[in-house]
């Protein structure tokens, strides 16, 4: 049973972070304890959604 | 503990080789898809155990010490260090899309073999190694493009060919992807509304993934999917309801001026509200769909109702000439140019040298995104080639002869037809078994649907009919893979006419400083309003066209992407030597001169064929003389001038692809021989990736 519950955690994990659904959580570990005060939640998904330039897609 | 794996690598030798022959020897009967699957998957395994690692080791000597751009620009935007597998999976979703699906199918019209054979040994020793020469090249040199490579490592003139061709080819792509689309939908009111469904589905996952719960990305997703499913059933009911079928039920014409204001208005409004949600929903359902698709074929394993070779296609057959229903070229080259990714894409060199270097967190990671990623489409343009070649022969020339669609109600007219051709092939369609199929999808015709989209539906609905649910579900299936199919087509649509955008700003801004300006809207405005003018053009022009319109357009649209392929590894080859890797040339010149080969071949029949269902001008020459007769009616003439018009323009676009190969190996050449006589200086591990965040690095 453990072995296909770490998959499984790894797979949801692999989703979110390919998805950007931890973006945020990732942005806070990396910047706490830096001076600079935290964008909000808000604040940072609506950054970055607009730099989502929507890259090429191939056919 | 080596001797041990010299056996495993033999014995999956020795079972690929069995299924190619297999696959080659099988002479009038059914060949299971096991063998299929079993030749592609030893094939690409050594591929990547071998070839891959010749490159990756061979010739960049990757160093898993060695900083990436993104560790050493870490911005927690562009430059970001990030976990292989995610790296894969946008990698994946970028290079991805309707052309190794719809590729194979068409190319299914010369039997499975050569487009198997192409897709596989394309791959291994082609697609795959571009990809990852490229992606190693960019990693090398800070995350650069590949016009800025190009520039840097052949010249100014060079950069600009490079740029010229890719706004041709995304112009040629979305056009030609809008097509597929196009026929699609047209005439269907529940793919329509399924599609049009979409639409308010994309802006509340903008709304709820922006204000009313930022970043809940797989929440919004996972209400975006259940809600897509929802539209796919209630489609069925307005299908079934006369007055909301009329309502949803248009044209080939009026479909394509939807796509085109959707492309534009999709351009031009924020990323948040439309294309970033719409790339989240596409990429979910893509996945899911070829991992269904890959277990419902593993599952059935159906026969191939296509022969190996079709004898139609060769030797004294009826279409050896090149004037087969579906493509109209010779299997040499045309196969080659209507597979173009699934085999070898040139678009791919503009994602490996984008966005996904600057994602690697380590050099060792390049083989599995770069080259791995490619043979992932590979097996994905594999799969498509079985849905297609597991119908019916009959259905399948049914559904993409051009020539059949003003027939699509006739049915005994077509079978009539369509049984001349299956006799070669020792087959037979009745006029029920046409409307069979059509019952059971839902739909009123399946007849003359050309584009490849359709068929593969009908293959992909087939196999999940058989796998899940029984055949009762046939037009669920059906219309779950036309919205699957439509879904990424219509993300390639509005993502390219976006990238063709900031392209065009970027040349502007030459004449005019402002129009470079990406967010000034008068700039925003004029430059979507030219790239959507532009493929919007050919959509319009295809459909004025009696055969559908894909005839013309698909061998354009083959050409271009190979042409692009050709400037990348033609790229790929100058930075080798440059290297002074003289001995692994050979990785990028061979698929360089196949492509080349088969380029300005396929380039050349169809400017100076003489048969007028293949040649260009030959076909101008036919309308020309029908004018001049003064027979047509006024309506007839006038679109016998647009035909015209079109003819001329398609064969100037042709020639001036071939003027970029030509011109580019030209310039290549150039600047390798200056290398090879050491006119020109050489770098061993590339350039030093140099800049204050190294510096900053160093320091800590």
């Amino acid at each position: 049973m453990r072995p296909w519950r770490t998959l499984l955690a790894a797979l949801w994990s692999g989703l979110r972070s390919w998805s950007g659904d931890d973006a945020y959580e990732r942005y806070c570990a990396e910047h706490q304890g830096h001076k600079h005060k935290l964008l909000s939640r808000r604040e940072f998904y609506r950054r970055y959604f607009d730099r989502r330039g929507g890259g090429p897609r191939c056919c | 503990m080596k001797l041990l794996s010299v056996l495993l690598w033999s014995l999956i030798a020795a079972l690929g080789a069995t299924a190619f022959a297999v696959l080659a020897l099988a002479h009038g009967e059914s060949v299971n898809a096991a063998w299929l699957l079993t030749a592609a998957l030893c094939s690409y395994v050594i591929g990547y155990r071998f070839y891959s690692r010749l490159i990756s080791r061979g010739i960049f000597a990757l160093d898993k010490g060695r900083a990436t751009p993104a560790v050493l620009r870490n911005d927690g935007h562009d430059y970001m260090p990030t976990n292989r597998w995610v790296v894969f999976g946008h990698h994946f979703a970028a290079i991805a899309g309707a052309g190794p699906l719809v590729g194979p199918i068409l190319a299914a019209q010369f039997g499975f073999l050569p487009g198997a054979l192409w897709i596989i040994v394309g791959v291994v020793l082609g697609g795959a190694a571009q990809d990852l020469v490229i992606l190693c090249a960019s990693l090398r040199r800070d995350g650069k493009s590949l016009g800025q490579m190009t520039k840097e490592e052949v010249g100014p003139v060079a950069g600009v060919l490079a740029l010229v061709s890719i706004v041709g080819i995304i112009v040629i792509l979305i056009a030609f992807l809008s097509l597929v689309v196009v026929n699609a939908l047209a005439e269907s009111p529940w793919a329509t509304f399924t599609i049009l469904a979409t639409l308010p589905i994309a802006l509340l996952m903008g709304v709820w993934m922006r204000v009313l719960r930022p970043g809940r990305v797989m929440e919004a997703s996972a209400i975006g999917v259940a809600l897509l499913i929802a539209a796919l059933l209630l489609g069925r009911m307005v299908a079934d309801a006369p007055a909301w079928a009329k309502a949803f039920t248009f044209d080939r014409r009026q479909i394509a001026w939807g796509i085109i204001a959707y492309g534009f208005i999709a351009s031009v409004l924020p990323v948040w509200m439309l294309l970033a949600p719409r790339d989240y929903l596409s990429a979910f359902v893509k996945v899911g769909t070829i991992v269904l698709l890959a277990l419902g074929v593993v599952w059935v394993l159906p026969g191939m109702g296509m022969p190996a070779v079709n004898p139609l296609c060769v030797g004294a057959g009826a279409w050896a000439d090149g004037s087969g229903p579906v493509v109209q070229g010779r299997i040499f080259p045309f196969c080659f140019i209507t597979i173009a990714c699934g085999a070898i894409s040139g678009f791919h060199a503009l994602v490996a040298s984008g966005t996904t270097p600057k994602l690697l967190a380590s050099e060792a990671d390049a083989p599995l995104v770069g080259y791995g990623g490619m043979l992932t489409e590979s097996l994905v343009a594999i799969l498509a080639l079985i849905a297609a070649c597991s119908l019916q022969p009959g259905v399948y020339f049914a559904m993409n002869s051009g020539s059949l669609a003003a027939f699509s109600h006739d049915l005994p007219a077509v079978a009539e037809k369509v049984n001349l051709w299956l006799t070669a092939l020792g087959s037979s369609i009745t006029p029920g078994d046409l409307a069979r199929v059509a019952d059971a999808i839902h739909e009123t015709t399946i007849v003359g649907r050309a584009g490849g989209a359709p068929t593969l539906a009908v293959g992909m609905a087939s196999i999940f009919s058989t796998a899940l649910g029984g055949s009762g579900t046939m037009a669920f299936w059906y219309h779950f893979a036309i919205l699957f199919e439509a879904l990424f087509i219509l993300t390639t649509v509005d993502a390219g006419t976006r990238v063709g955008r900031f392209l065009l700003q970027d040349l502007l801004a030459h004449i005019y400083p402002p129009l470079g300006r990406v967010s000034w809207y008068p700039a925003m405005l004029l430059t979507s309003g030219l790239v959507v003018a532009g493929w919007g053009y050919f959509v319009l022009a295809s459909i004025a066209d009696k055969r559908g319109g894909v005839a013309a357009l698909l061998p354009l649209f083959g050409i271009a992407n190979q042409v692009l392929a050709a400037v990348a590894l033609a790229v790929a080859t100058v930075i080798l030597l440059r290297m002074g890797r003289w001995r692994y040339a050979f990785i990028t010149v061979a698929p360089l001169a196949w492509l080349a080969l088969v380029t300005l071949d396929a380039g050349w029949v169809k400017i100076t064929s003489m048969n007028p269902a293949i040649g260009f001008l030959a076909k101008a020459d036919q309308e020309s003389a029908a004018l001049a007769s003064g027979t047509l009616s006024a309506a007839q003439a006038e679109q016998s001038r647009h035909l015209l018009f079109n003819l001329h323009l398609n064969c100037t676009l042709c020639a001036v692809f071939m003027g970029i190969i030509c011109t580019m190996i030209l310039l290549c050449a150039w600047e390798s021989l200056l290398l090879l006589s050491g006119r020109r200086p050489l770098h061993p591990s590339g350039p030093a990736i140099s800049g204050p965040d190294e510096a900053v690095l160093r320091e800590a």
